[in-house]
């Protein structure tokens, strides 16, 4: 189905937590609202299912506006980060509880809830109280109870955060696969970038109570519009040089170092500060654009290697590459840059897009 | 539970400082069922006499023990009862819902819990009085019930704090009204909490003393407490095996209880309401 | 108002009304009881306008004028018609009330005997000395004595008496013979003024501060002690000193008797060394303090013992051990880790028993009842036996509530003084459903 929310605005007393906020969701489509904590992701979602009042703005399921609907009557599915299993219930009586409160006959809860149990694989399980369960199972009853009725939209509140890295990685695989598999309409609240970009077909990076971005995962890690989201997305993080635009190129600051950007179009005018978004990947040895620094951090991941290289301007420039490059702790190296990978920004952090000439 | 240090001093501090409470708790039950020369504490027969208060019939102007062990027993159970609907409500309330004055409420909570109930007695008996409840096990019931609110909100209040927000969010998108959330998920939750105010309304309702003794004096009335106290005063022969006997017989539910939930009993007593 | 507020009140009415009740009205009832002078003899609903002998002497003794106190105390009897009919009523026969209407209607006799002679002189008199005095009460027309339920009836009786009084004479008259209660701040004075005030202050203060030290004391050692042995001897000794607390008080009370009267076990003991029973519990002084302080002691440590207890548990274990593995002895493990960690826990039970000791006096009242003379006597038993459970005869509720009512304004301040103690604004987080 599909989901809109029109303006909303939400406060909390004489906090305004998110002032203007409009998104929309296709049918069957997955969304990750991804942010840090407090940008007001959760707020988002506690006003989608009507657990908080919306204090202006509208929300469409739909064409049914719900904007004032309670939440018991909403028709959705929430997974909760600690599940929120009801601890005194077996984990048959939690999945068959939203059908037990609509009053549905016992053949029916019956029937549908073997099929949901089926569906997240927790056939075997249903007479065990949730205290019995694993952090992973218990999930998985959540996930049944939330999708039992046939929500009309399911909501996520960090389903993994609570999970160990293992187990994270398979229910993460699960919950794409139970959504597709339903064709549900979802939304995916996490501040994980891995998380949000493998399971979801669009994510909306909110900062401050506003989506700064709403992009593919692809697009947006490779057209962020901000320095926000260019910071947000990618692991081992982006790094930054701070610099002037001069006419021969980018001064870098405190420093003698020049970037000769000269090939590019779309730098500002002489003189303007600007910030140069550099990811690990993009910082090789064979690369032209070199620059010289020496090795102050060497991370071993196994496949690669993470090395921090640090300018004579005290700046940190990141690079990873595969393992035997042979570079030790203190190396002087000079590498490079690939030019047209360069993300810059403006002085209030926002993008500025450049091209080749050519 | 430490290797490094010789617990023997520890005992021997411990147990010579629990000889007078010991002495006492081992005569309260000796004296009951033997009988010992005078002068002398080393009994030198059997003897079940001093219980004859359990099937003779009672003293001219003094009600049977049993009508008294129902009265106890009613007034406990009553008092129980309404302590702790009052306070599960009530406790939920101050804890989960929207309610105007809401922090008013809450802070006068706290002044009570705090507050001496007992200097309020000299009004609570006129205002009974008034009221017409005077001399009534039911008007007893009803101070008693509450007078214990304030501590059982406060409790209660505190158990329902521990439940999740979520369980109860997630009743809400499952459908279910805010009045089935709390009776059907919310309630279970804090079943511990239930117990343990229970147990504690009920053993406070049938230690009670003062409450009865002043506000329903009257045979028709009278609880076990002060049963016990009126024998103990009336009598001139001081016959401490037919007190302690009476005595016993008046211990054994808390005795019961202690058996049963020491656990609760002491983390419950650990909030501290009596002295 | 909001469909969740008022369900949010729905929940919270049982808890209010009760409270309202059994809390706030008493409250407020004990200050305004507090200004009246409400006791046995007054009643608490209305009164009565009533000339007893003791209105006569208290108004001889503020100096009434003797004559109006004359006709006031002395019988008159007045020969009139409603006499007659009320002898007839009464069976005297119709001849001895012919005759009365005959030679003495319209006569007025000042004193009983006075008439009584005037009735044996006639000739169809009653036999019985007793028919003849009865007979007398008939004409009485004295308002000794006499209930009047209305100020109006009880002024129509005094005109009929012509006692020429002044106006302020008449409303001070009417006020001395009200029976029923009337607003006064007398209590207070009568408070200030009374040494036995002064006797139980000194008194609370006594019991509280000895009490107290006993049971942090005492709690510590027991919560210490019991720390350092293993868990099922410790069970034991914790089990020992917790029934105290949960055994019915006039059970608990009951075995210090066993223990301290003369009949007990410890005058029986020390009478095999020579020494003469006595009832220790009342003896002297000393003695009775020695035993209260004790009685309460024993049960209030149990409270400091359960609360230590949980404040030591929590002290994380690789903290002893590494004061251990330090040396430090165990006095000096005691002194430097163990004590630190209870100061709250101490100053929380300090706190809370200085208030419900300063206002307890159930187990005062069930061992020494105040005794011997006011010894024990502290301020709230003092308030409670005043009003409640003076077996002297008159309860004065009203000074009674006076007295409660310093302890109600002391309650009341302290458990304002608890609400920054619990660091209250914490507490009011507002709900996370808004639905």
């Amino acid at each position: 189905m599909r989901i809109e929310l029109k303006n909303f605005k939400k406060t909390f007393g004489d906090i305004t937590v998110i002032e203007d906020m409009s998104l929309s969701l296709e049918s069957g489509e997955m969304l990750a609202l991804l942010g840090p904590s407090g940008c007001g992701k959760s707020t988002t979602l506690f006003a989608i299912c009507g657990i908080h009042r919306m204090t202006g703005g509208q929300l469409l399921f739909g064409d049914r506006d719900v904007t004032l609907v309670p939440s018991q009557q909403r028709n959705v599915g929430v997974v909760f980060q600690n599940y929120a299993l009801y601890p005194h219930m077996n984990a048959y009586e939690n999945i068959a509880f939203p059908l037990m409160i609509r009053k549905e006959d016992r053949k029916t809860i019956e029937k549908k809830v073997s099929e949901i149990a089926a569906l997240v694989h927790i056939g075997e399980l249903m007479e065990r109280k949730p205290a019995q369960l694993s952090g992973g199972q218990q999930q998985r009853v959540a996930l049944a109870r939330a999708l039992v009725r046939e929500p009309d939209i399911l909501l996520l509140d960090e389903p993994l955060a609570n999970l160990d890295a293992k187990l994270r990685l398979e229910m993460r695989s699960e919950i794409r696969r139970i959504q597709q598999q339903t064709g549900i309409t979802a939304i995916l609240v996490t501040h994980d970038q891995v998380e949000a970009m493998s399971m979801c077909d669009r994510i909306a990076i909110m900062n401050k109570g506003d989506i700064v971005q709403l992009s593919s995962p692809q697009d947006m890690y490779q057209n962020p519009n901000s320095e926000f989201v260019a910071s947000f997305l990618g692991n081992p993080p982006i790094a930054f040089l701070d610099g002037v635009v001069t006419d021969g190129g980018v001064q870098l600051a405190s420093s003698e170092a020049l970037l000769p950007l000269r090939g590019q179009h779309g730098l500002p005018s002489s003189g303007m500060p600007i910030r140069l978004g550099i990811r690990p990947e993009h910082f090789q040895p064979e690369n032209p654009l070199k620059v010289t620094g020496r090795i102050s951090f060497v991370e071993t991941q196994g496949r690669e290697e993470l090395y921090d290289v640090t300018l004579s301007n005290g700046s940190v420039l990141r690079s990873i590459q595969r393992q035997g490059g042979g570079y030790h702790l203190g190396d002087e190296v000079s590498w490079g840059i690939a030019e047209n990978q360069i993300l810059a920004f403006d002085a209030s952090g926002a993008r500025l897009h450049m091209g080749a000439l050519a | 539970m430490n290797t490094n240090f010789k617990s023997w001093p520890i005992l021997l501090a411990l147990g010579l400082t629990s000889v007078p409470l010991v002495t006492m708790y081992a005569y309260m039950i000796i004296d009951t069922v033997t009988v010992s020369p005078p002068g002398s504490f080393i009994p030198n027969g059997i003897s079940f006499g001093s219980w004859s208060f359990l099937w003779e019939a009672p003293a001219p102007g003094r009600p049977s023990i049993w009508s008294v062990t129902l009265n106890t027993f009613i007034f406990a159970c009553v008092s129980t009862l309404m302590a702790l609907s009052v306070s599960l409500t009530g406790g939920y309330a101050l804890s989960r819902l929207h309610l105007p004055f809401r922090g008013f409420f809450l802070g006068g909570l706290i002044v009570l819990h705090a507050f001496p109930t007992i200097t309020l007695i000299i009004a609570i008996f006129l205002i009974l009085q008034m009221v017409g409840l005077y001399d009534t096990l039911a008007g007893v019931i009803l101070v008693k019930a509450a007078l214990e609110i304030p501590f059982g909100v406060w409790i209660m209040k505190g158990f329902y704090d521990t439940v999740p927000w979520e369980i109860e969010m997630a009743g809400l998108t499952d459908g279910a009204t805010r009045f089935t959330v709390w009776r059907k998920l919310v309630l279970p939750q804090v079943q511990p909490g239930i117990t343990a105010l229970g147990i504690f309304a009920f053993l406070s309702g049938w230690s009670e003393f003062i409450l009865p003794q002043v506000l329903a004096p009257g045979a028709d009335a009278q609880v076990l407490g002060v049963y016990l106290q009126s024998l103990i005063s009336d009598d001139t022969s001081m016959d401490f095996a037919k007190f302690k006997s009476v005595g016993v017989f008046y211990a054994i539910p808390v005795i019961l209880i202690y058996i049963l939930f020491n656990k609760h009993l002491m983390n419950i007593y650990g909030g501290g309401t009596k002295g | 108002m909001r469909r969740t507020d008022l369900f949010g009140l729905g929940f919270m009415a049982p808890a209010l009304i009760l409270t309202i009740m059994f809390f706030l009205a008493p409250v407020v009832m004990t200050g305004v009881y507090s200004f009246t002078n409400m006791s046995t003899a007054t009643g608490i609903s209305g009164g009565a306008y009533l000339i007893s002998p003791a209105t006569i002497r208290s108004l001889t003794e503020q100096g009434f004028q003797g004559d109006a106190i004359e006709r006031l105390s002395s019988e008159s009897y007045v020969v009139d018609e409603a006499g007659l009919e009320a002898a007839e009523a009464a069976g005297y026969t119709p001849r001895f009330i012919a005759e009365i209407r005959s030679t003495l209607l319209g006569d007025t006799f000042t004193g009983r005997r006075d008439f009584e002679r005037a009735l044996k002189d006639l000739s169809h008199r009653p036999r019985s000395i007793r028919d003849l005095k009865k007979a007398t009460e008939l004409f009485q027309k004295s308002v000794l004595n006499v209930r009047f339920e209305t100020e109006a009836d009880f002024q129509s009786a005094l005109s009929s008496l012509n006692l020429n009084l002044s106006p302020a004479e008449a409303v001070f008259l009417t006020e001395t013979a009200y029976t029923g209660w009337i607003w006064t701040s007398a209590n207070y004075d009568r408070a200030v003024n009374l040494p036995s005030t002064y006797r139980a202050t000194a008194n609370s203060a006594i019991y509280v501060t000895f009490t107290l030290a006993f049971n942090v004391g005492f709690g510590l050692f027991l919560a210490i002690t019991t720390f350092y042995l293993p868990s099922g001897q410790a069970a034991f000794f914790r089990t020992i000193w917790f029934l105290p607390r949960i055994l019915p008080p006039v059970l608990y009370v009951l075995m210090w008797k066993w223990l301290t009267w003369d009949t007990g076990f410890l005058s029986t003991l020390l009478s095999h060394f020579g020494v003469p029973p006595h009832n220790l519990m009342k003896h002297t002084a000393t003695h009775a303090w020695v035993v209260v302080v004790l009685i309460n002691g024993f049960v209030g440590a149990s409270m400091g013992m359960i609360l230590f207890s949980s404040a030591i548990r929590s002290i994380p274990q690789s903290m002893l051990h590494a004061s251990e593995v330090d040396g430090a002895n165990r006095w000096q493990q005691v002194r430097y880790i163990i004590l630190p960690q209870l100061r709250w826990p101490i100053l929380f039970t300090t706190a809370y028993q200085t208030l419900s000791l300063l206002t307890s006096f159930e187990y005062i009242l069930l061992s020494t009842n105040g005794g011997p003379g006011s010894a024990t006597n502290v301020w709230a038993l003092y308030a409670f036996k005043i009003a409640l459970n003076n077996y002297g005869g008159n309860l004065e509720y009203g000074y009674g509530a006076a007295l409660a009512m310093v302890l109600v304004i002391i309650g009341i301040i302290a458990s304002l003084f608890y609400l920054r103690l619990f660091n209250f604004k914490s507490m009011i987080t507002s709900p996370r459903i808004e639905q």
